[in-house]
This record gives structure tokens, C-alpha cells and sequence, in this order.
């Protein structure tokens, strides 16, 4: 081994100090999302950093790059940039999921890469085998990387709205799961005692039918969780794919995006009141109370209407509005709309400020990156335990297009499927408007006491439409 | 032991030392308790409930010659003459103000008590006369205002027309701050307090009331007079704050006091002729020579219907309830000094060694400091009025707070925890490896260090990762995915690594790996910088 180090070549020691280079930058970019002032220069370290990891790899002389990679690159970017311009905000999380999927594609297609190569060998000798080593990483990549490929590309579908979102839960499905992961790791001790391709080709369709089995059963009201979590799966996988290809870089990349994952993951869960493993196993063991079809003991009643006109008139009076955005604003595009009537309202002295639930929307901090577009300033958009307190000395509270997160059941009701779940608690306004499609239940398919509690007043209609109208009589 | 419960004499006071109910409680101790006629008339308190009590109705001077004289206010000049030599008098003193009556008093060779100077640590709390008397004052502050607002405190929604709430702002949220943050609360009103100390958020929230504070960018660096020069932007931001409150608000009440001084300046007169005609400015500082540029002791002032009520007997006012209140206090004092069994002046006792002004005429006050002294900050959340001018420099610790500071401050301890968690995984996952790869023939020794290499670099990058993440504001999560996307299509360079040689099956995997893992870097960089693009204060 120790001609290997005096053989060193000069473009690998480079290439350390510029895949440590690029790891820091990665750590900085992660850095300079933890505020608004600094974020953007976080992205901008991101890119530097991957372009001087790009560059470094491909300035190895000693190996003999195939020009096809240089046009896929191109032809990526081009595609990449293409999606990344014209992708909606609306459509944000689809495009996240997408994302998640490719990842996770390509390490898979890594991990096939070095079979592949490795089968070449084989017609010089035999019997020649890898290290046991990358024996076992180069399965993990490509177990972890299929998983996150299916699940990713079904959230997208879920997202999308292709595939219908509620849960998909077969009888047996935990024993499924367990059949799965338990012939997984046989075919991994098969594969430990020679690497051959079958086996890795069949480890990966099982992953693959993992991946779906895993998403499929997890409710779309905890889709922003599936997606952290995939997030996360995506940020594993290319750390297993450092271990294999004994890259660093990989492997604290890898292990940077891993943790980022798994801690939005857990923020997200702990919005909900729910345990990681209750999310992504729908209740192992003691089953949670689901969702009957209709429990006959919901609390039916009257629901008072108001018009947009009435609503204009009450806005007009009141000194402190509080908006509470939910996923139907999203649907219906009504942001600007809310950033308009928020204007109208501000120029006319009302304070006017928006709640955001942790759990808001389909992703992680979607409802603020919607607002953003719209417009509308970062300061009065305030997290739920910024904003909660000031419920009682509110005169409206306007909820566009969300149900369970203002739900006074979570907190009243301890059979209700989301009690002791957090939720901004707008039943303590004076006046609580709530706009609605429709008179039906929400995604977590639950009745909502608070529309029929006295100081609630119902808008229905599309948010946008809505909205409009309201702005409309604000205006005359 | 006789207890002598005299007379105020003092116009418009009309409190007495002691309720019937507490006198009845002396009785029950052992003491002989002496209550001059007529004394608790003005409380409420008729002679023949302290005569049902078990109390000897006396004549005036009988009453002040007793044992112990108890008393709300401090002797008149003349009254202390009737006092007897060698005696014991109980009551409010403020001897810093009061030379000459303690003088005389020194002559006669008395022992003196002063209520006023009760330490406050919160075993003295009980018989901390002033706070009873300040939370009265602060309650009776807001009825007063009431009494002369020509409005509603409550919002109303009638058929007549839409009344909004009265707005009160309260300066200063110590105990008589805090007891008027609740009446008015109780009354229907929006009430803001406002105080310097950042211990105050809790409290004033706690009652329902929005706390209100001043936050003072740095100026400069490591410059000399550096306090001072906060302290005047402080003093400065807190008056722009409050020129600002003065036009919304419908009350004021200025409760800032500091102890052994002149009541600070904060309500200029320019604030009150900003506010509007019909609001109230009611000033508890008012004995103390006002916090209010236009207080007039114990009057009300007219400014432009502005009204500024300078009373300075608002306990008084309430004077059965103060009564009371002030006699349970004189009842936990002389327990506190041993009862009627064990009587006795202690000079160990740190609850009641302050309070001790003169001991058979020799002066013993201010009293030394005490050995084992309770920390000062025990005392502070019982401290009557902030004073804000002083003391701007606690001002730069309450700057941004609630905000964020919710998850992220409970962060460290959980990330560690998970932290702790993977570290055991991973080294699970190492003995199983160690377990497989038991042929020492394809586990070389260079490849086993190699791979703890490996291993350490992760877990520190994943420890880093925690770190790091922890910290980004909820409202970016969205953008941090993306930004994750991207990094993590640095799998590219496995891509990479794999697509060298001649072109086949295995180079054009890693082409098409290269072809995906690219479109993350570059979506995810370029929708990154879009979302972020469109985040603007």
C-alpha cells in the first residue's frame, strides 16, 4: 500500500481540497437559509460550491471521462432550468417530490453503473468479486435510492392531484411491509456472497414496490412530512453512494441533506402532535382513532352565511385582522387576490396579519413562499406561536381554504383524530369568517365545530372569486 | 400587651389601622387590644363591630398611650406629643422625609416601625404594606379613570351604533401596574402595559394585556460612555413610543416610582395635549410629584378635556378593603416578631430588622446589611414601580424576543438526543458490517480504517447538518428543500466517477445518472433563487 501513496497523483490531492472547499460552502448555503436577510447568499455558496466539486471531478486526467456526460450535462441543465422557470408557485410541491425522485434515480443508476462495470471484469476473471465493503454500500445506495425514486415520483402524482389522495391502506400492509423488507435483506446476504446483477435487479424492484406501498398508505394531509421525509431518504441515499464510491464529498453532502430532512421531518410531526412512525405507518400496534366514514355524533348544525358586501362592511370597522391561509388558497391561486385586499385594508389603517400553521399547505413553509409571490411583506406573516395569543383581541379572523388546522376540536374533542394536535385558534376572534368550497369536510375528512360556533360566518364560494368580490365592495 | 388602634386624623383619610376581623384575631392571640371611638367610621368599620370583636372602646388619649400604637399614617406633630415615653408606634414613616417628627419621637425614647421600609423579600411579602396599598391604588386608578370616561371600557355592538373598547395604556407594570392591568381587562378594555424590565413580558401577558417596550439598536461599539449614550436613545425611543400611544390610547396610567426620589418625569405635556379631549391620565406618582408634567397633588387638572387626576388617597378611597388589608399586614408583622407570647424586637429577624427605625430612642435605622441576605431578585417581581429613567441599561437584553425563539431554543437538547440516536445506529451498523465481513481475507486492515475514516466524516457532517438546520426560520423551509435538491444532486459526481471508458452498458447508466442528478442542480438552484427573489420586507 505504500507505493499507492508516493503514486498519489497530483490531481488527487487537488481534488480533496476542493471537495473540502465544497463541502463548506454546502454548510454555509445550508446556513444562509436560516434567515431572510442571508438566504440568498446561502444559494449562491450552493452554486459555487457544486461547480467547484464538478470541476474538480472532471479535472481527474488519469480517468477517461466519455464525452456523452458532458452533453448530458447540458442537455440537464437545460431541462432543469426549464422546469425550475416555469414551475408555479402553486405547483411548488409537486416539483419538490419530482425533485426527490431524481436523486434518488440517479444514485440507483450509480449503484447499477459499478455492477455493470464490475460484470465487465468478470469476462477477464470469474471470479474476481468486490470487497465486501462495497458490497454492502453499493446495496444500500441502490435500496435507499429505488425507495426514494417510487415514493417520490407517487407523492408527485398525489401532489399533482393524478392519484387520488387519501390513504391507501391494504388489510395486511404491515405484513407486506415486513415480507418486503425481510426479503431485501436476504437477497443482501446473497448479494454479500457474490455481487452479481440479478440480485441487485430484483433488490431494486422490491424497493421500488416499498417505496409505493410506504406513500400510498399515508393520508394527504401528511403529505408535507412524506415529502421532508423523502427529502431526507434523498440526502441518505448519496451518502451511501459516497461510502461506495469512497467520496467525501458525497458522503457529508449526503449527510447535510439527510439531517436537513429528517429535522424539517420531525418539525412537521410535532405540528401535527403525531409521532414519525404514526405519519409514515398510519398507527403501528395500537391503531389511532381513523376517520369513520361519518360519525353520527359530529357536531351538526346551522351555518350562518355572510356576503362579501356584509364582509367589506365588518372589515372596514375592525382594527386587527388576522388571515389564516390554508391549502385552498393555494388551489384556487387566490393569493393575490388576499395581498390586494390586504393593501386596501392597511391603507385604510387595519392591521392586518397572517397566521401560518407549521403544517399549512402540502410542504413545508408553502403557504410563505405563496405569499412571497404575491407580494406580501415577510413581517406580518407570523408563525402560529408568534401570532396565537392575539386571537382574543382580534375583530375578524378570515380563514381561506383551511379546515384542520383551525379546528377547536384538536383541542376539545380528545376523541377527535386530531386532538392535542396544535391549531391557531381563530374561534377566539370576534368575528371568524371562514371562506369554503363547500360545505364538506376537510382533508383529514373530520367535521369542523367551528363553523358552527356563533361568532363564525361562512363565505362560500372559490377563495378567488371570494376574495374578489370582497375587494370589489372594499373599493366602492 | 395592649395594642392601641387610634384615629386618622389626616383630611381624607379615611383607612384605619386594623379591621374588626383582625382585631378579633389579636383578642383571640392573647392581645388587649384598645380602639379609640370612632375610629374606623370613615372605613365602614362602626364602633360596635370592634366592640363585637372583643375590643375596648377608648377615648382618644387612651388610645395613644397604649403599649403599641398602630396607625396608617405617620403621627401629626401634635399627636405625637401624646404619645408614650418609652412606647411602640407602628405605621407608615418614610424617616428619610420625616427628621423632625423622628427626632421628637427619639426623645421619648420610642420604638419605631416603619411599614414603609418592610424589606421586600418574599418572606416579608405578608405584611409588605405598600404592595397591599399599591395593588388597591392600582385598581381604584382604573375605576377612577372609569368614573370620568365618557364611554364604554367594553366594546359594544348595539342597535344604536358600534362603540369600540377603550384602549389603556399603563406605564410601568409592577404590582400597582398589574392590578390595574386587571381591572381594566376586567372591565372590558384593551390594556397595554409598558416596562423596561423584560421579566414584565410574562406577567403582563399572563393578565391578558399586551406588553409594550422599547428596543435600542446599538450605537457604536466599544465607545467610551457607551451606557450613557444608550440610556439618551433609550429615554428617546421611549418617549416616540409613548407620543405614539398618546394619540390612540383613551387612558394613561403612570405608576413609575423610584425609591427615595422625586417620581421620574415621562408623561410630558405635550403627550397629554396630544391625546385625545375626554381621555383620562391618572397618575399614581402623584404623592411623589407626579410622573405627569401637568399633575397637580390631589387634584384633577382640565387640559383641552384632557383629565390628569393627581389623587394621592386612592387607597384611601377604598378604605374598607384597605383596612383590612392593611391590618392583616400589621398582624403577620407582630407574629412575625414573636406573637403575644414571645414579643420581643430581634435584630437577627431580616424580615423585620429594616422595618426598625428607633429602639427606645436610639436611631437603628437604615439597618446594616443583613449577612445572609435573600437575593435581591427574589424581591423584584414584588417591586412596586419600575423606574424606568435609571436603569436603561437592562434595555439592550429585551430586544427581539418571543419571535422565533420558540423551537429553536428547545432545539439543542432535542438534536442531541436524535444526534445520540444515529451515532448508536451507526455503530449498530458497524458491529453487524464487522459481524458479516468476519473473513478476514476481503476485510483488509488499510480498507477497515479507510471505512472509519468514512464513518467519521459522516457522522460529523451529520452532527453539522443539525446544527445548522435547526436554525432556519419556518418560512423558508420550502426554499431549503430546494436547496437541498440541489446539493444533493452533487451525486452527479458518482455519475461521474462511474462514466469513464468506452461506451458501455455501465457508461451509459452513469450518463443517464449524470443527465438526472444535473436537472436537480440546476432546478433546484435556479426555483431556490426564484422563491427567495420573491421575499421582501
Amino acid at each position: 500500500m505504500e507505493s499507492m501513496f508516493k503514486s498519489v497523483p497530483h490531481w488527487y490531492a487537488l481534488s480533496t481540497v476542493a471537495y473540502l472547499v465544497a463541502g463548506v460552502l454546502f454548510i454555509l448555503a445550508l446556513r444562509g437559509l436560516s434567515s431572510q436577510e442571508t438566504a440568498k447568499r446561502g444559494n449562491i455558496y450552493g452554486i459555487v460550491g457544486m461547480a467547484i466539486a464538478v470541476g474538480a471531478t472532471l479535472a481527474n486526467k488519469e480517468a477517461s471521462f466519455h464525452p456523452a456526460l458532458i452533453g448530458a450535462i447540458l442537455i440537464a441543465v437545460v431541462i432543469g432550468a426549464t422546469m425550475a422557470l416555469r414551475v408555479g408557485m402553486t405547483a411548488m410541491p409537486q416539483m419538490v417530490a419530482l425533485l426527490h425522485s431524481f436523486v434518488g434515480l440517479a444514485a440507483v443508476l450509480v449503484g447499477f453503473s459499478l455492477q455493470l462495470h464490475l460484470d465487465a471484469t468478470r469476462h477477464l476473471a470469474v471470479d474476481f468479486d468486490l470487497p465486501m465493503a462495497e458490497k454492502i454500500e453499493t446495496y444500500i445506495d441502490v435500496i435507499i435510492g429505488a425507495i426514494t425514486t417510487t415514493g417520490s415520483v407517487l407523492a408527485f402524482l398525489k401532489l399533482r392531484g393524478s392519484v387520488s389522495g387519501k390513504p391507501l391502506l391494504l388489510p395486511a400492509r404491515h405484513f407486506l411491509n415486513l415480507a418486503m423488507m425481510i426479503a431485501i435483506v436476504a437477497l443482501g446476504v446473497m448479494y454479500g456472497q457474490k455481487a452479481e446483477l440479478w440480485k441487485l435487479l430484483a433488490a431494486a424492484g422490491i424497493a421500488c414496490v416499498l417505496g409505493v406501498h410506504l406513500v400510498a398508505a399515508i393520508g394527504g394531509a401528511d403529505m408535507p412530512v412524506v415529502v421532508s421525509m423523502l427529502n431526507s431518504y434523498s440526502g441518505w441515499t448519496a451518502a451511501a453512494a459516497g461510502f461506495m464510491l469512497h467520496n467525501d464529498l458525497l458522503i457529508i453532502t449526503g449527510a447535510l441533506v439527510g439531517s436537513s430532512g429528517a429535522i424539517l421531518s420531525y418539525i412537521m410531526c410535532r405540528a401535527m402532535n403525531r409521532s414519525i412512525w404514526n405519519v409514515i405507518f398510519g398507527g403501528f400496534g395500537a391503531a389511532p382513532p381513523k376517520v369513520d366514514k361519518k360519525a353520527p355524533a359530529q357536531p351538526a348544525g346551522e351555518v350562518q352565511e355572510i356576503d362579501a358586501l356584509e364582509l367589506a362592511t365588518k372589515l372596514k370597522e375592525s382594527k386587527n385582522v388576522i388571515i389564516v391561509p390554508g391549502f385552498g388558497m393555494a388551489a384556487s391561486r387566490a393569493q393575490h387576490a388576499v395581498r390586494e385586499m390586504t393593501d386596501v385594508l392597511r391603507k385604510q389603517g387595519v392591521n392586518v396579519r397572517f397566521a401560518i400553521h407549521p403544517v399549512a399547505g402540502r410542504l413545508p413553509g408553502h403557504m410563505n413562499v405563496l405569499l412571497a409571490e404575491a407580494n406580501v411583506p415577510y413581517d406580518i406573516v407570523l408563525e402560529m406561536d408568534e401570532i396565537n395569543q392575539d386571537f382574543p383581541i382580534t375583530d375578524v379572523a378570515i380563514v381561506i381554504g383551511a379546515n384542520d388546522i383551525v379546528n377547536p376540536a384538536a383541542e376539545e374533542d380528545p376523541t377527535s383524530p386530531i386532538a392535542g394536535m396544535p391549531v391557531l385558534q381563530v374561534w377566539k376572534a370576534h368575528l371568524v369568517i371562514v371562506n369554503k368550497r363547500s360545505r364538506g369536510a376537510g382533508y383529514a375528512g373530520i367535521d369542523n365545530p367551528l363553523f358552527y360556533k356563533p361568532a363564525t360566518k361562512m363565505l362560500f364560494g372559490d377563495s378567488k372569486d371570494a376574495i374578489e368580490k370582497v375587494v370589489a365592495a372594499l373599493k366602492s | 400587651m395592649k395594642l392601641g388602634i387610634v384615629k386618622e386624623t389626616r383630611p381624607e383619610e379615611r383607612r384605619v389601622a386594623a379591621s374588626p376581623n383582625v382585631v378579633a384575631k389579636w383578642i383571640k392571640a392573647g392581645w388587649n387590644v384598645a380602639v379609640e371611638r370612632g375610629a374606623g367610621e370613615a372605613a365602614s368599620y362602626p364602633d360596635s363591630q370592634f366592640e363585637a370583636a372583643g375590643a375596648t372602646l377608648v377615648p382618644r388619649a387612651e388610645a395613644w398611650t397604649a403599649d403599641i400604637v398602630l396607625k396608617v399614617r405617620p403621627p401629626e406633630t401634635a399627636e405625637a406629643d401624646q404619645l408614650r415615653d418609652g412606647g411602640t408606634l407602628i405605621s407608615f414613616f418614610y424617616p428619610a422625609e420625616n427628621e423632625a417628627l423622628l427626632a421628637k419621637l427619639a426623645a421619648k425614647k420610642m420604638t419605631l416601625i416603619a411599614m414603609d421600609c418592610v424589606p421586600r423579600i418574599s418572606r416579608a411579602q405578608k405584611m409588605d404594606a405598600l404592595s397591599s396599598m399599591q395593588n388597591i391604588a392600582g385598581y381604584r386608578a382604573v375605576i377612577e379613570a372609569a368614573n370620568r370616561f365618557g364611554s364604554f371600557f367594553t366594546g359594544q355592538f348595539t342597535a344604536a351604533g358600534k362603540v369600540p373598547p377603550g384602549k389603556i395604556l399603563i406605564i410601568g407594570a409592577g404590582v400597582a401596574g398589574l392590578a390595574a392591568l386587571g381591572a381594566g381587562k376586567g372591565l372590558g378594555a384593551i390594556v397595554r402595559a409598558f416596562d423596561v424590565r423584560a421579566a414584565a413580558e410574562e406577567q403582563v401577558k399572563s393578565l391578558g394585556g399586551e406588553f409594550l417596550t422599547v428596543t435600542v439598536k446599538e450605537a457604536g461599539e466599544g465607545q467610551g460612555g457607551y451606557a450613557k449614550e444608550m440610556s439618551k436613545e433609550f429615554l428617546e425611543a421611549e418617549y416616540a413610543l409613548f407620543r405614539q400611544q398618546a394619540k390612540e390610547v383613551d387612558v394613561v396610567i403612570t405608576t413609575a416610582l423610584i425609591p427615595g426620589r422625586p417620581a421620574p418625569k415621562l408623561w410630558f405635556k405635550d403627550m397629554v395635549e396630544m391625546m385625545r379631549p375626554g381621555s383620562i391620565v391618572v397618575d399614581l406618582a402623584a404623592e411623589r410629584g407626579g410622573n405627569c408634567e401637568y399633575t397637580k397633588p390631589g387634584e384633577v387638572v382640565d387640559v383641552n378635556g384632557v383629565q390628569v387626576i393627581g389623587f394621592t388617597d386612592l387607597p384611601s378611597r377604598m378604605a374598607h378593603v384597605a383596612s383590612e388589608f392593611y391590618g392583616m399586614n400589621l398582624w403577620h408583622l407582630l407574629d412575625e416578631m414573636g406573637g403575644h407570647a414571645n414579643y420581643k424586637i430581634d435584630h437577627e429577624n431580616d424580615a423585620v430588622r429594616p422595618a426598625l427605625v428607633l429602639e427606645k430612642g436610639e436611631k437603628r435605622w437604615p439597618a446594616p446589611p443583613m449577612k445572609k441576605a435573600e437575593a435581591p431578585a427574589a424581591a423584584k417581581p414584588a417591586a412596586p414601580a419600575p423606574a424606568p429613567a435609571p436603569k436603561p441599561a437592562v434595555t439592550t437584553t429585551p430586544a427581539k424576543s418571543s419571535g422565533h425563539h420558540g423551537p429553536p431554543a428547545r432545539a439543542p437538547s432535542r438534536a442531541s438526543g436524535i444526534v445520540m440516536s444515529v451515532v448508536g445506529l451507526i455503530a449498530a451498523g458497524l458491529w453487524i458490517y464487522l459481524r458479516f465481513a468476519g473473513d478476514p481475507g476481503a476485510l483488509g486492515s488499510v480498507e477497515m480504517t479507510e471505512l472509519i475514516q468514512r464513518m467519521t466524516v459522516f457522522v460529523m457532517a451529520v452532527f453539522i447538518g443539525f446544527q445548522v438546520v435547526w436554525n432556519v426560520t419556518p418560512a423558508l423551509h420550502t426554499p431549503l428543500m430546494s436547496v437541498t435538491h440541489a446539493i444533493s444532486g452533487i451525486i452527479v459526481v458518482g455519475g461521474l466517477l462511474a462514466g469513464s471508458g468506452k461506451l458501455d452498458n455501465a457508461v451509459i447508466v452513469a450518463v443517464a445518472a449524470t443527465l438526472f442528478a444535473t436537472i436537480n442542480i440546476a432546478g433546484g438552484f435556479i426555483v431556490t433563487r426564484r422563491m427567495l427573489a420573491m421575499f421582501r420586507k
